[in-house]
């Protein structure tokens, strides 16, 4: 080989590693999906009491299939048929997700105000207290999660990892606050993995 | 004399190499202080190695009972500590009350779990992967026995 044509292949291989380098430079390497995480804060003002609790969901979804006992197998749980009270959920979620954004529930008595309603593909339930009106429950569920708990081919069962996929999957959520004159419990999902 | 300086040189290097070795899984960390005038102070720092060549050298039938509990565990172990090796670093669990202080976290590889109340401080370090071999070694002994 000449001392022109070795140059030459030199050349063209330092330009072959150049847009090499471009292209793995210029095409981004998929990012890995976050982690999600679980939170539950309960703070107790009046005894200076704090707990918070933080569950990677990926984590609870590798678990929860590999626990065999209380009822629970391959991450779903079997209920017994009398804890429904003769009544038919499924039959009961498919009426609600079709069904327009609504208010389906509201219930005042001497006690509290219920309010259980339909709105933007979530299952929302509103309880005010009327003995101490600081006594406050706001719970806030997609529907996804809801219909992935019940999609299972027994009636008795629910499915708790399905249920957990579908949370990994919703983007950020406040699922539940109470609050009472001296307590407050909050429960949400992000994909931080601090309370701060 | 240049024969004395390999000697000394390969029995540096084997210590090293055993060193190496022994710390590969990590270093268990138990430091525990109690809050009283003359109070015992503990601290002990151990190759996370030893828990299972111990469990690998204690005799099996001492071992029986340990295994039998464990083994329909071991599923769900398997699944935690593949899950927690998994996971980023976090705090799974902080608990404040007044006088007391409980916060359990992974952090770079190990669980790591502190309490400090009124009584004593107490710091527990250990690396997920010797809690997974020494629960693998348990399981294996539980199968032997069967």
């Amino acid at each position: 080989m000449s001392v022109t044509m070795r140059r030459r292949t030199q050349i063209a291989a330092v330009f072959c590693l150049l847009a090499a380098a471009i292209t793995a430079l210029a095409v981004p390497a998929p990012a890995a999906p976050a982690d999600r995480y679980l939170h539950v804060d309960v703070q107790d003002s009046t005894k200076g009491e704090s707990v918070n609790v933080n569950v990677p969901l990926a984590m609870a979804q590798k678990i929860l299939p590999a626990i065999n006992s209380h009822g629970l197998h391959d991450g779903k749980v079997t209920i017994r048929s009398a804890e429904m009270n003769g009544v038919d959920v499924r039959a009961l979620l498919d009426a609600v997700r079709t069904a327009p954004d609504n208010e389906f529930v509201t219930v005042k008595d001497n006690d509290s105000d219920v309010r259980v309603a339909k709105a933007n593909g979530n299952i929302i339930v509103h309880v005010i207290g009327k003995k101490n009106k600081q006594q406050k429950v706001d719970v806030k569920v997609p529907l996804k999660i809801v219909d992935a708990l019940f999609d299972t081919e027994k009636n008795d069962e629910l499915d708790i990892a399905a249920a957990l996929r579908a949370l990994s999957d919703a983007g950020d959520i406040l699922l539940v606050t109470v609050q009472d004159s001296s307590q407050k419990v909050r429960v949400w999902v992000d994909s931080r993995n601090t309370q701060g | 004399m240049i024969l004395l300086g390999k000697i000394v040189l390969g029995m540096v290097g084997t210590g090293l190499v055993g060193a190496g070795v022994l710390c590969s899984e990590g270093l268990v960390h138990v430091k525990v202080i109690e809050k009283r005038p003359h109070g015992f102070h503990i601290n002990v720092i151990a190759p996370a190695m030893l828990a299972p060549i111990a469990v690998h050298l204690a005799p099996s039938r001492e071992l029986a009972q340990a295994t039998r509990q464990i083994q329909p565990y071991v599923p769900t172990i398997r699944a935690a500590l593949e899950g927690l090796r998994d996971s980023e670093d976090v705090v799974f669990v902080e608990v404040k009350e007044p006088g007391e202080h409980v916060h359990v976290s992974k952090s770079g590889g190990s669980i790591v779990v502190d309490v400090d109340d009124d009584g004593e401080t107490v710091h527990v370090s250990t690396p997920i992967r010797a809690v997974s071999s020494t629960v693998e070694q348990l399981a294996a002994v539980s199968s032997n026995s069967l």
